[in-house]
């Protein structure tokens, strides 16, 4: 049947709902192979009408223009949609992404991860006087210091006031709103409640 | 003042979407060329039954092993290709109902569709339906009439799980996707709810896909002992 | 919208407290508020007054109706009317719950209040998703429901708009139109 390998992409981009299984170099070169194949065919039998007196080749033709098309598609949405997760993620995790995500990347997609994350930090500078981060404050804050309990082992942590807290797993601190909130995003805090 | 600044932040943050979708609006889903749902749902089969004979692609029927399609064959075809089939002029193929829209399928349907497992059924259940209505099928306007009679008379289920539940519940399995894409949708809402009115509703909330990416790394871990 | 954008929302709702200190009026962009004279009722937005409170520097006065009886005639009245009854505020439930779990120790049978309430909230949820339901199943376009406030939409947002989407999308497939947004090709 035409058309599986490109359906084996979408498949696998679906299973995986939002997170980022690997590129699939190999099924990509697969489907445009059969692309390729399908192509040639086509230009062989629209040139071999001559010896085709009744007609029928047509039927042929529109029969794997219609698999091409259709392999057009799946690899567009493949990409296109792998880029829709990419975008989502800057918005999610932040500007820097965790290591074993990257890697399921290819190249093209970490460039434009990258020149998205200028087009961000250059839009958050542009608005108003001094910037605007448009992650913080999502919910509308009702305190400037909220209570967090560490999650993780993550070190040193300097404070905006100079101070220099350890952050070990279980341990809670009183820490400023505007400066904890990224962290809670990213996991690394939860912020306990009253 | 006695405000502490928190006076300048008054009407700042209402543009922001839901917090684990900061960058979606929440549009309801219409397909579009890239929609991997509407790439699913198109692949679903239909039968056809060829009027003209086209030469060399005798593969298509797994049942045969000859180089041609000959005419009268009948084959199951995904329905992408089934609707170029139709729509050439003169037709390649005719395309009739996959037995899941003819009448005996419509009838169980029309007694108690909440009962029925659409997902079993098919998964794109809707979307194929409203697929094949766009071949003009003389049953077309029947097939409508199932579909949107068996989507309200399901609704009610619908919005009582997604309200009443911080938990997925395991009937949900038998809606079909286009269902199960509002039952989501439903639910954060049902949930975002159900925390505010017990923790109140200024908790800074990891992530979305942060949670799911240490779930998974968690799974993982797991597996490696 | 996320409850909490909702309840920002309804902090702009006016409360009356007693404040115990002297302080001129406030401008702000949304209104004056004050002058403050100790001792002397004075009405501020609900998110001034729990900020005040916070710091004891006032004392909260409890809307009229936050009062287990006024809110069980309330519930009673809903739950005789087909209609939806009108409220004492348009943010009835987020003003209850701010409200109550700032003034704890003020306010005599609390918890009963909050299970009014709740109670009542209850009976107008359940009565506008059978409204909802019925709404799907009769196949309208088009209703007036009054006295709705901010959060219950909000409760059936965006279930039913979504659903309504989808019903039009459905009842157009017998148009032979096609189904997908064609703008996006």
């Amino acid at each position: 049947m035409f058309c599986e390998k490109s359906l084996k992409l979408i498949k696998e981009l679906d299973r995986s709902q939002e997170a980022m299984p690997p590129f699939d170099d190999d099924g990509v070169r697969q489907v445009f192979e059969e692309m390729r194949g399908l192509y040639d065919q086509n230009v062989a039998a629209a040139n071999d009408t001559t010896a085709d007196p009744d007609g029928t080749a047509i039927s042929g033709i529109a029969i794997r223009h219609a698999a091409l098309e259709r392999n057009k598609r799946c690899l567009l949405a493949y990409a296109y949609n792998r880029i829709l997760r990419v975008r989502n993620m800057r918005w999610q995790f932040g500007p820097i992404l965790p290591h074993d995500i990257k890697a399921n990347f290819n190249e093209p997609e970490v460039q434009w991860f990258n020149n998205y994350n200028i087009c961000v930090a250059r839009y958050f500078k542009s608005i108003g006087a001094h910037g605007l981060d448009l992650t913080a404050d999502v919910k509308p804050p009702k305190s400037l210091y909220v209570e967090v309990r560490s999650l993780t082992d993550y070190g040193k942590l300097e404070l905006d006031n100079g101070e220099v807290v350890l952050l070990k797993k279980h341990s809670t601190h009183l820490m400023s709103r505007a400066q904890c909130e990224p962290l809670i995003t990213q996991g690394v805090l939860e912020q306990i409640s009253n | 003042m006695f405000c502490h600044g928190l006076i300048s932040l008054d009407g700042g943050c209402q543009q922001l979407c839901h917090h684990r979708k900061i960058m979606s609006l929440c549009h309801s889903y219409v397909p579009n060329y890239f929609s991997i749902p509407d790439i699913l749902a198109t692949q679903e089969k239909v039968p056809c039954t060829f009027e003209v004979q086209v030469k060399h692609l005798g593969f298509l029927d797994p049942g045969s092993d000859k180089r041609d399609i000959e005419v009268g064959t009948n084959i199951e075809l995904p329905f992408w290709m089934a609707s170029v089939l139709k729509t050439q002029r003169p037709a390649i193929a005719d395309v009739g109902l996959p037995k899941i829209f003819k009448e005996s399928y419509r009838d169980i349907l029309k007694a108690d569709p909440v009962v029925v497992d659409l997902h079993k059924l098919a998964p794109y259940f809707y979307e194929f339906g409203m697929s094949l209505c766009m071949l003009n099928h003389r049953e077309s306007p029947e097939i409508v009439n199932v579909l949107v009679e068996s989507f309200k008379q399901r609704f009610r289920k619908i919005l009582d799980w997604a309200q009443h539940s911080n938990i997925e519940v395991p009937e949900s399995k038998k809606l079909d996707n286009a269902e199960k894409i509002i039952y989501q949708a439903g639910r954060e809402v049902g949930s975002s709810l159900h925390l505010w009115l017990t923790e109140g509703g200024s908790l800074i909330m990891a992530a979305g896909m942060v949670m799911q990416h240490k779930k998974m790394k968690l799974t993982q871990r797991d597996l490696l002992q | 919208m996320d409850p909490s954008e909702v309840e920002f929302i309804a902090e702009k709702e006016r409360v009356s407290i007693v404040p115990n200190f002297n302080n001129a009026t406030v401008h702000l962009i949304s209104g004056d508020v004050g002058p403050f004279r100790a001792g002397l009722p004075v009405n501020v937005p609900v998110w001034m007054a729990l900020n005040l409170r916070q710091r004891q520097k006032c004392r909260i006065l409890a809307p009229d109706w936050l009062d287990v009886d006024k809110l069980e005639a309330l519930k009673e009245e809903e739950k005789a009317s087909k209609y939806f009854t009108k409220m004492p505020s348009e943010h009835y439930m987020v003003v209850a719950q701010l409200i109550l779990s700032a003034v704890e120790d003020d306010i005599p049978r609390i918890e009963e209040i909050r299970m009014a309430v709740k109670n009542l909230w209850d009976v107008r949820i359940s009565k506008l998703r059978s409204s909802v339901d019925t709404f799907i199943k009769s196949g309208g376009s088009h209703a007036r429901l009054d006295y709705l406030t901010t959060m219950e939409i909000n409760s059936v947002r965006p279930l039913l708009p979504h659903a309504l989407d989808f019903i039009d999308r459905l009842n157009k497939a017998s148009e032979g139109a096609p189904r997908r947004d064609l703008s996006q090709d």
